[in-house]
């Protein structure tokens, strides 16, 4: 069991139709001002809205150690890469290196001079679970404040889907400031020993925004090995 | 050839509000001056390669001195073309 402080959050979430000041909407091309023009050019607009949303909830100049989680980056760079290959055609080295799973993440160390421990999370079957019990972690070492963002993409067709539930119509981006103490939403987090189906990442990163959203005070969310319940308390 | 080189550059470096203009030809490509890294380097040999069929060899050549500006990279081109 592990209790943990929601200071503030934000999101950006195509084809959520709640009004709520924390719900973003984005245009493409909007980069925070912060950002050095040399590294715009390198920003898709996933990564453009990471920013933005990550934006809203740092508040200045202060910079905290980040867990970053997502199912598949952006995983359509190394499809296009690929069929870039087996059309004879050379790599761009740009290309190449934004295609990593943690391209985002370097490139917003860069962007905020953010010198703090930043993970990456590729969680699989997981879900979003893991991203807070890295970042619980990081507090009972002694961090004040841990950002978690988590962010997904619909994949591309050429992917096959079933007989998996990873994959959502919407992109999704969700910043979450958390903390042990201080002011916001005090949170319960435990593991049970339940069994669920409730989906990968893209999924379940939705049905965690829904409850942010919504009265219901507790939230479970879980694969058939093993489910965690987040409480409002 | 400058200012092929200069629209080269800012195609394949997706350099955003900048125009042939802007690029001195005289002027660091790297750093101070346009501010391009290493990534960019990799990128505009590549560009390079494909466009004039020219490769520039990092452990061959003196590449710090052809990249270091628009005039160098062209002068380079232009003597291994003949």
């Amino acid at each position: 069991m592990s209790d943990f402080i929601l200071c503030q959050w934000s999101a950006w979430a195509p084809g959520f139709s709640a009004r709520d000041d924390r719900l973003m909407e984005l245009g493409n091309s909007v980069v925070p001002e912060c950002v050095p023009k040399m590294l715009r050019r390198r920003l898709t607009p996933l990564a453009r809205a990471v920013f933005n949303v990550a934006d809203q909830c740092i508040n200045g100049e202060k910079t905290f150690p980040v867990v970053f989680s997502s199912a598949h980056g952006e995983i359509c760079k190394s499809l296009t890469m690929l069929q870039t290959i087996q059309a004879g055609h050379e790599l761009s080295p740009t290309a190449f290196s934004l295609s990593v799973h943690n391209a985002i993440a370097g490139l917003f160390s860069i962007a905020y001079r953010n010198t703090q421990e930043i993970t990456v999370i590729a969680p699989g079957q997981e879900g979003i679970a893991p991203a807070f019990i890295e970042a619980l972690g990081m507090l009972h070492e002694g961090a004040d404040e841990v950002l978690i963002i988590l962010y997904d993409e619909p994949i591309a067709d050429f992917y096959p889907i079933s007989p998996f539930n990873l994959n959502s119509p919407n992109p999704c981006v969700l910043a979450l400031r958390i903390a042990l103490v201080g002011d916001g939403l005090p949170l319960q987090f435990d593991r049970c020993t339940q069994s669920r189906e409730d989906g990968e990442h893209p999924v379940q990163l939705q049905l965690f925004l829904k409850f942010l959203l919504a009265k219901e005070r507790s939230l479970s969310l879980g694969n058939q090995e093993h489910s965690w319940i987040w409480h409002k308390k | 050839m400058e200012n092929e080189l200069k629209q080269l550059i800012i195609d394949a470096l997706d350099l955003e509000d900048i125009s042939v203009a802007d690029i001195d030809s005289h002027a660091p490509l790297f750093n101070e001056g346009l501010g391009l890294d290493s990534i960019d380097a990799l990128e505009l040999g590549l560009a390079i390669r494909k466009k004039y069929n020219v490769k520039i060899e990092a452990e061959k050549e003196d590449v710090v001195k052809i990249f270091s500006s628009v005039s160098t990279l062209a002068d380079y081109i232009k003597s291994v073309q003949g």
